[in-house]
């Protein structure tokens, strides 16, 4: 289950300048991500911002980001950072359970689990 | 506009929501088989960076010594419709991982703890952990093949479970199985989150 791997370890250093924890307020793995109207058209970004751009058009949550980058997950959050720092991406903020999932939410999900 | 803008540097909330689901247990119970039998993607995984020592990764100078592993986390996803999701997280197994499951557990709609009745007390630090943080789990025997059939009531005994504590006999390859545990937890998780008749 682990494995020591130091070698794309040097290109994650060089993707976050050496930083292994995003800034800004705290956001979970499962957190919705959002690009900002308008901002994927900026021109001068490295390939993974545009990436994260691209496919946060649709509200896509953390965890399926970092998969589709193929990047581990701190790596992609200290990402979502600075694209949120440049306002380039809205993050939703951590909120307790209860006032996430709501009954009507439970018998969405429960339907839906039945109908599989 | 389903969410709010936001000033450069805030968040915002958006209009779809992701909710988590733990799979917890020993090594080889059938964690990551069991998300693999319902995701509709096979189950992806991604990489947490950890030092030697288990705790999260400050910073990344000096990549170059051997100090730094990476923990693999297996996740599936089941869509229930566009925009909410379920996500299933396969809990890393060791110990030295705990700081994980924090961050997993948090805000997550519950957990299923996976026992194999052969090694039953594997899934002790599991079911200590749900229950001190009040996290609705079920507990679902994987009943390997040869497997001694257990009585529910046995292993709840054997566990230390409330009463109240869903136990299901399951097999994580099937997905009819699968989709019992997870209908089995969430109701057990509304019925918790209701709030007591006459005291609203
Ligand atoms: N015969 C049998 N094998 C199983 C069952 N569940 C899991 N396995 C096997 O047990 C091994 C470990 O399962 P895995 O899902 O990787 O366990 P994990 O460590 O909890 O993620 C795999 O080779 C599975 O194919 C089961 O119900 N019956
Ligand atoms: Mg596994």
């Amino acid at each position: 289950m682990t494995g020591e791997d130091p070698g794309p370890l040097i290109r994650l250093y060089g993707l976050t300048g050496g930083r292994a924890r995003p800034q800004g307020e705290t956001f979970d793995l499962v957190a919705i991500v959002v690009t900002v109207a308008g901002s994927h058209e900026f021109a001068d970004l490295i390939p993974e911002h545009r990436a994260v751009l691209s496919l946060c058009r649709r509200p896509t949550p953390v965890a399926d980001v970092a998969a589709h980058l193929r990047l581990p997950l701190n790596i992609t959050r200290v990402i979502l950072g600075d694209l949120r720092r440049e306002g380039l991406v809205t993050i939703e903020r951590p909120r307790p359970v209860a006032q996430t999932i709501d009954e009507r939410i439970y018998r969405e999900v429960l339907h839906g689990l039945r109908s599989l | 506009m389903g969410y709010a803008a936001s000033e450069p540097g805030t968040t915002a909330v958006a209009p779809a929501l992701a909710i988590k689901i733990l799979i917890a247990g020993g090594f080889g119970v059938g964690k990551t088989t069991m998300v693999g039998t319902i995701s509709e993607i096979r189950p992806l995984h991604t990489e947490e960076l950890l030092s030697e020592r288990g705790v999260g990764v400050d910073d990344l100078s000096g990549v170059e010594s051997k100090t730094t592993t990476t923990v693999a986390l297996d996740f599936g996803r089941i869509t229930i419709r566009d925009g909410l999701w379920l996500y299933l997280f396969g809990t890393p197994g060791q110990d030295r991982f705990w700081f994980m499951w924090d961050e997993l557990a948090l805000g997550a709609l519950g957990a299923v703890v996976l026992a194999d009745t052969r090694r039953l007390q594997e899934c002790f630090p599991a079911v200590d952990y749900f229950e001190q943080r009040g996290i609705p789990f079920v507990v679902a025997v994987n009943c390997f093949d040869g497997a001694r059939r257990y009585e529910p009531a046995k292993v709840r005994r054997a566990l230390g479970l409330s009463e109240t504590t869903p136990i299901v006999l399951c097999d994580v390859r099937r997905r009819d199985s699968v989709k019992e545990v997870l209908t089995t937890l969430v109701t057990y998780a509304v019925e918790g989150a209701r709030p007591p008749a006459g005291r609203r």
